[in-house]
């Protein structure tokens, strides 16, 4: 594990990433990563806040194009997250903060499937606010926020 | 001029509440989760109405969209405040730097386009006249807003990589 973590480490695009002067290297993955964190965890944000009650005026049908956004979110993060890896892997791939916030992550997404599920259906239902959807949406809003707890923390391990 | 940046850079470092933010070891870090959980609040709520104002989510009435303003104003106060807190806890690392200043540019250009938008719409937006359609100056505001947002967040990003870094 060790030995794949570090060829990981030493791969030209690691280092690549990790020495670069250039700012194109590490500063803009960060920046990227930065962006699609706001993307997915303020997006959700929305979704949550209406479900729990705030914004009743906001009609639910019109906001299912959150999804779309919150995914280019995910997907962006997905992608500048493992470039960041690489740079990185032997600490971030060893370490319990790390693997804490990718399983936050997991349970996030499916949580935002299952929310999406709730109150969307597949088109069989009209979009609709049930206790089970309101629970979802404070259990998000908990969890995105945890991870990005544990995302600054691993700038201290 | 530089002379008295660094007389009041040295000040501020030496005040009692700058010793006390250093001195106590949770604050920065957890002053950095609620700056990053302020930015995304500010991104979705503000980002929200800024789609809305160019014409995404068109079912959505612009007075409702407004109604949620009040969190993306909640996030911007909760990342300038534990903005605020890392100036003062260390002064030295923004003053010369030139990502501090774009920083502080783009803020300003955000904070002025939300006046300029509330000084001249909100009263139409909260009488749901402009929920049908509204001037297209709505548009520019929503762009300018976006991008200067980002530009925000950007310049955040490259403090520690341009100038006197971290």
């Amino acid at each position: 594990m060790m030995e794949v973590l570090a060829s990981l480490e030493n791969s030209g695009f690691g280092v690549w990433l990790r020495e670069s002067p250039s700012i194109w290297a590490y500063p803009a993955v960060l920046t990227l990563h930065t962006i699609g964190l706001g993307v997915l965890v303020g997006g959700n944000a929305v979704l949550d806040l209406r479900l729990l009650g705030w914004g009743r005026a906001i009609p639910l049908a019109p906001l299912e194009k959150l999804f779309p956004l919150m995914w280019i979110g995910f997907w962006v993060n997905a992608i500048s997250g493992v470039a960041l890896f690489v740079g990185d892997a032997t600490t971030k791939g060893t370490t319990w903060v790390f693997m804490t916030k990718l399983a936050i992550i997991v349970v996030g997404v499916v949580l935002l499937l299952a929310m999406r599920r709730t109150v969307y259906g597949r088109g069989e239902h009209t979009p609709m606010v049930t206790p089970a959807s309101r629970a979802l949406a404070a259990a998000s809003l908990a969890l995105w926020f945890l991870a990005i707890v544990t995302g600054r923390y691993m700038a201290y391990v | 001029m530089n002379a008295t940046l660094d007389l009041f850079t040295a000040w501020l470092h030496g005040t009692a509440i700058s010793q006390a933010i250093r001195m106590t070891t949770w604050l920065w870090p957890l002053c950095e989760i609620l700056h990053f959980f302020g930015l995304s609040l500010l991104i979705g709520f503000a980002g929200f109405f800024d789609l809305r104002l160019l014409g995404f989510m068109k079912r959505v009435p612009i007075s409702a969209a407004w109604t949620l303003m009040p969190w993306a104003k909640a996030g911007f106060a909760l990342a300038a405040l534990t903005g605020v807190t890392f100036f003062i806890g260390a002064p030295e690392q923004y003053v010369h730097n030139p990502a501090f200043y774009c920083k502080v540019f783009f803020l300003i250009v955000a904070n002025f386009n939300a006046v300029y938008f509330e000084a001249i719409y909100r009263k139409q937006v909260e009488a749901k006249e402009l929920d049908l359609s509204g001037p297209s100056a709505l548009k520019v505001i929503g762009l300018v807003s976006i991008v200067s947002w980002l530009f925000v967040i950007y310049w955040g990003r490259m403090l520690p990589f341009i100038g006197n870094a971290f």
